[in-house]
Formats: structure tokens, C-alpha cells, sequence
């Protein structure tokens, strides 16, 4: 009976968790014009919106461009880092990590109001290399610590044994444990696309009317008029694209495992 | 390997970036609370002054908002309390198979980011919404329970945004519990309630306090939940600091209202410390 009950409210809590998001894709497949659960007549009319409107395919398009440059830079620089303070001098690793990971600890309020004014006196607020920066930013703690789980468990007997063999130092690295690191490459790149992708604080703080990505343009939305079906229909979308991709690093790194 | 001495040059890049797009705002923001910002100017006075902190704890309004918050914030954590930890025992003992699954599926709306979920959550809250519609066929109420634009609204918007983070530090603390300290506990007279109390609660502390803190900080500075589902009524000290950095254009003041929330979260961090210190010397 305990159990029974333990269950059952283990499967309340799961359910009002995922809830809004069920809510979400479910209402985007309504007819209507207003934002309803159940629908009531099935149709794809909301999708052909999204994709016909040159409003959302523009938003859309800023921040598919600013995720990859985002997570361009701060898988790069992630992996470098990651390398640096797992073969570097010891004595200053644990100092080094905590700087790297700070911007994790402070809140994206507060840190958005204080790049708001930096950005304003460097006179980059609403442009792309702005926004990059910062999305580049607050993914970089993410790829550090994702990249440091892989490299740890990476056997460093392997780069020397090729290095022995004759390898060139670079060669031995992009042969050998490069492939090794490909699932946490993956992951950082999924991870960092994707907080990038749905950032609205930091976004709503520093992007101008020129660089508006999808979830400013959403909030903005919700904050003014109210809410217009297609980006139920775009929200649907984004939520499918997580979920294949969290199912397919799933996948894949059990594929690793087993190999 | 790549020899020792380019090693650690390859932090470098990464260092640079956190140190100018993250440090050096920072330091700026710290600087700028203490200046001011002359009425009907956007010029800043660079002089040193603690103008803008005695107005937020003098000006009602702020006190006030400042009350709302913490309030919010402490049910927030309460709910999120009771909510997740029979949620995490039974992920840690029930779960078995299910268990990837289940802590996935906890954590998809954290992943889809703030606006998405709360975009669900307009729904849910609405007059015409699941909430309000469920009750009505049930007959329990007759008019629809306004929610949207309440604080009911948005504590019910932070516990689902921010119950993820209690969840995954009870689930860390329960795992390390062995059932056989349940099992011996029960074995030698103790009733379930005794067993709960006696010590699942204490051995869980650490958990509890881990995800508290988690929760309550985010809850504090939560700012699209509080905007979005309070309409614009409800005023919290995220969207406070947001109206006077992004529509009144006070920016001093704006970052002294974001130096207090660190302020109260560096506080509670102290706090914390303490506790465990004096928790670390009884045992």
C-alpha cells in the first residue's frame, strides 16, 4: 500500500514536471486560433505558419547562427582549456578550474545587467559579435566540465604508446585521443547549442532590435499581445530536436560503452 | 602528449574570454552600484556614494518587493521540499530500470530552457486553462480561480521550473543511504515514521540543504517566470532590476538592486557554512 502511494505520487510530481511541455506540443496541433488544451480539430496549420513567416524564419536563423558560433568558440576553447589544466602545471589547476567555471555561479540576471553597461560602453550591445561573446561565455563552464570528465577517463598510456611507436605529439593526439573523446565532444556541442539556442535572459538584456533571436522575440510576444499559435508549432519543433538529440547522445554512448 | 610547456598555455583562451566577458562586467557592476545617476541624465557621476542602497532599503516599494521575493523564494524551496524527496527516494529505490528514464524525464524542462515551459505554464494557469477546466467538470468551483497574474501563479511556475534542482542532490545523498541502515533501524523495533525521522532525515541532511540553497537562489533571481506569469502585477526583485536597467535606464540603481540579490545569496552561502561547521563538530 506505502509503495502504492509512493508511486503515485512520484508519478503526480513527474507529470506536473513535463506537464507545461505536453500542454505545449499537444495545443500546437489545434486548429483554433486561441491557445487551448484538449484541441479540438487536428491540424497542421500552425507549422505551415511558422514556416511561411518570414518573422519567425528570421528569429529562427539569428539563433541557429548564434548557437553554432557560440558553441563553436566554447568548444574549442573548452577542449583547450580542459586539456591545458589535465597536463599542465598542478599547482594552479584547482585556481585556473574555479575562473573557468565561475561564470556558472553567478545568476543571469545579474550577470546580464552588468554586461548590458559594458556593452553599451564598448558600443557592441545589440550586435552579433556581442551575443556570441556572451553565449560563448556562459556555455564555456559547461564544455570545460564535460570535457574534463572525458579527458580524465581517456588512458594517457595510449598517446604515449603511439608517441613511442614514432607519432608526431600533434599526430598522436588527433589519432588517438581526439576519437577517444568524440561522445564528450558531442555532448558539449549538443549541450552548448542548445542553452545557447534557448537563452532568453542574457538575450533579452543585451540583443537590439536587429539581432533578435527566437526566444526574445517569443517573450517579448508573451510579455505583449499575447500568445500566437505558430510559436506553439516553432516550440514543438524545438522541443522534438532536444529530444532526438538527448536520444541519439543517449545512443551513442552506449554504442561507446560496448565498443 | 603534447609536451608540458605549451600545456598550460592552451587555458589561456578560455581564461581571456571569462576574464572580459564575464569578470570585467562584474567588476564594473560592483563599481557602478556605487555610483549615481543624476535625475534627467543618462550621464553617469562617477562619485562614490550609498545613495542607490539606502533607497532600496528605505523606499517601501523595495522592502516590500524585497518581502514578496524572499517569500516566493522560501515556499518555493518548502514545495519543492516536500514534492521532490519522496520523488528522489523513490528514483534511488523503486525506480530500477525506469530510473534513466524517470531523472530524463525530470530534467527535459530545464533543458528546453525558461520560456518554453512557462509558455505551457500560461496555459496550464489560465481562466480556460487544464487547472481551471479540470476543476470546473469536476464541479469542485464554479467560476474560474484566477491564477495567471497571482502569486499562487508563479509559485507554482518556480516550483516546476526549479524542483529538478532538490531532486538530483537527494537522489546524490540517498544513494550513498545503504536500505540495509533502513532495514536494521526497522529490526530492531523502530516504526516507519521512527525509521523516517531517526535516519533517512538525518543521513538526507546534507541533500536537503544542497538542493535548498540551489532552489532558493535560483527562485531569488528567477526572472522570466515572475514576469511572464505575474503579468507584469507582481513585481519580484529580478524584474525590478530588469524595469530600471532595460525601461527606466537607472543603470546605478539597477546594479545595486543586483549587488542586494547577491548580497542575500552570499549571505545565506555564510550561513550555510556555519551550519555545517556546527553540524561537522556535534558528530
Amino acid at each position: 500500500m506505502r509503495r502504492i502511494i509512493l508511486s503515485g505520487f512520484t508519478a503526480f510530481v513527474v507529470l506536473f514536471t513535463v506537464a507545461p511541455l505536453l500542454v505545449l506540443v499537444f495545443s500546437s496541433f489545434d486548429d483554433g486560433k486561441f491557445f487551448r488544451f484538449p484541441p479540438r480539430e487536428l491540424s497542421l496549420r500552425w507549422f505551415r505558419a511558422a514556416f511561411a513567416s518570414a518573422e519567425y524564419r528570421s528569429s529562427l536563423f539569428n539563433s541557429t547562427v548564434v548557437g553554432l558560433l557560440a558553441t563553436v568558440i566554447s568548444v574549442t576553447l573548452g577542449t583547450a582549456a580542459a586539456l591545458g589544466l589535465q597536463r599542465g602545471v598542478l599547482k594552479t589547476r584547482a585556481s585556473l578550474e574555479m575562473v573557468l567555471l565561475a561564470p556558472l555561479t553567478l545568476p543571469l540576471v545579474i550577470w546580464a545587467i552588468a554586461l548590458l553597461q559594458i556593452y553599451a560602453w564598448l558600443g557592441i550591445g545589440g550586435t552579433l559579435s556581442g551575443l556570441v561573446l556572451a553565449h560563448a561565455t556562459f556555455t564555456l563552464p559547461f564544455s570545460v566540465r564535460v570535457m574534463l570528465a572525458t579527458l580524465s577517463s581517456i588512458d594517457p598510456g595510449l598517446e604515449l604508446a603511439a608517441r613511442s611507436l614514432g607519432a608526431r605529439p600533434w599526430r598522436a593526439f588527433a589519432r588517438v585521443t581526439l576519437p577517444l573523446a568524440l561522445p564528450g565532444l558531442a555532448t558539449s556541442v549538443a549541450l552548448s547549442f542548445f542553452i545557447s539556442f534557448n537563452d532568453v535572459i542574457v538575450s533579452t538584456f543585451i540583443a537590439g532590435s536587429s539581432w533578435m533571436t527566437f526566444p526574445v522575440r517569443l517573450y517579448s510576444q508573451l510579455r505583449g499581445q499575447g500568445i500566437d499559435p505558430t510559436t506553439l508549432a516553432i516550440g514543438t519543433m524545438v522541443i522534438c530536436s532536444i529530444l532526438s538529440v538527448v536520444i541519439l547522445t543517449e545512443i551513442f554512448s552506449r554504442k561507446a560503452l560496448r565498443t | 602528449m603534447i609536451g608540458r610547456g605549451p600545456a598550460h598555455l592552451l587555458v589561456a583562451p578560455g581564461l581571456a574570454l571569462v576574464a572580459f566577458v564575464f569578470l570585467a562586467p562584474f567588476l564594473l557592476l560592483v563599481a557602478m552600484s556605487f555610483w549615481s545617476q543624476p535625475e534627467g541624465s543618462l550621464l553617469v557621476d562617477t562619485t562614490l556614494t550609498f545613495k542607490n542602497y539606502i533607497r532600496i532599503f528605505s523606499d517601501a516599494y523595495y522592502l516590500r518587493g524585497l518581502g514578496r521575493t524572499l517569500w516566493l523564494s522560501v515556499a518555493t524551496v518548502a514545495l519543492a521540499l516536500v514534492l521532490g524527496f519522496p520523488v528522489a527516494f523513490w528514483i534511488v529505490r523503486r525506480a530500477g530500470r525506469l530510473r534513466r528514464f524517470v531523472t530524463a524525464l525530470m530534467l527535459l524542462p530545464m533543458v528546453c530552457g525558461a520560456l518554453l515551459p512557462t509558455l505551457g505554464l500560461v496555459n496550464l494557469l489560465s481562466p480556460l486553462g487544464i487547472i481551471n477546466g479540470t476543476l470546473k467538470t469536476m464541479g469542485l468551483i464554479d467560476r474560474a480561480i484566477p491564477l495567471l497574474g497571482t502569486q499562487i501563479g508563479i509559485l507554482i511556475g518556480l516550483v516546476q521550473a526549479f524542483l529538478p534542482l532538490m531532486v538530483l542532490p537527494l537522489v546524490a545523498v540517498l544513494d550513498r543511504l545503504p536500505p540495509s541502515f533502513e532495514e536494521a533501524a526497522m529490526s530492531l523495533g523502530a516504526r516507519p515514521a521512527q525509521v523516517w525521522q531517526r535516519v533517512v532525515l538525518p543521513l538526507a541532511a546534507p541533500g536537503v540543504l544542497a538542493g535548498a540553497v540551489l532552489v532558493f537562489c535560483a527562485a531569488l533571481t528567477s526572472f522570466v517566470t515572475p514576469q511572464i506569469l505575474g503579468q507584469g502585477k507582481i513585481a519580484t526583485f529580478a524584474t525590478m532590476t530588469w524595469q530600471q536597467a532595460s525601461l527606466v535606464l537607472d543603470w546605478p540603481f539597477a546594479s545595486a538592486l543586483a549587488m542586494v540579490m547577491l548580497g542575500l545569496m552570499a549571505g545565506l552561502g555564510g550561513l550555510l557554512a556555519v551550519l555545517r561547521r556546527a553540524n561537522w563538530a556535534q558528530t
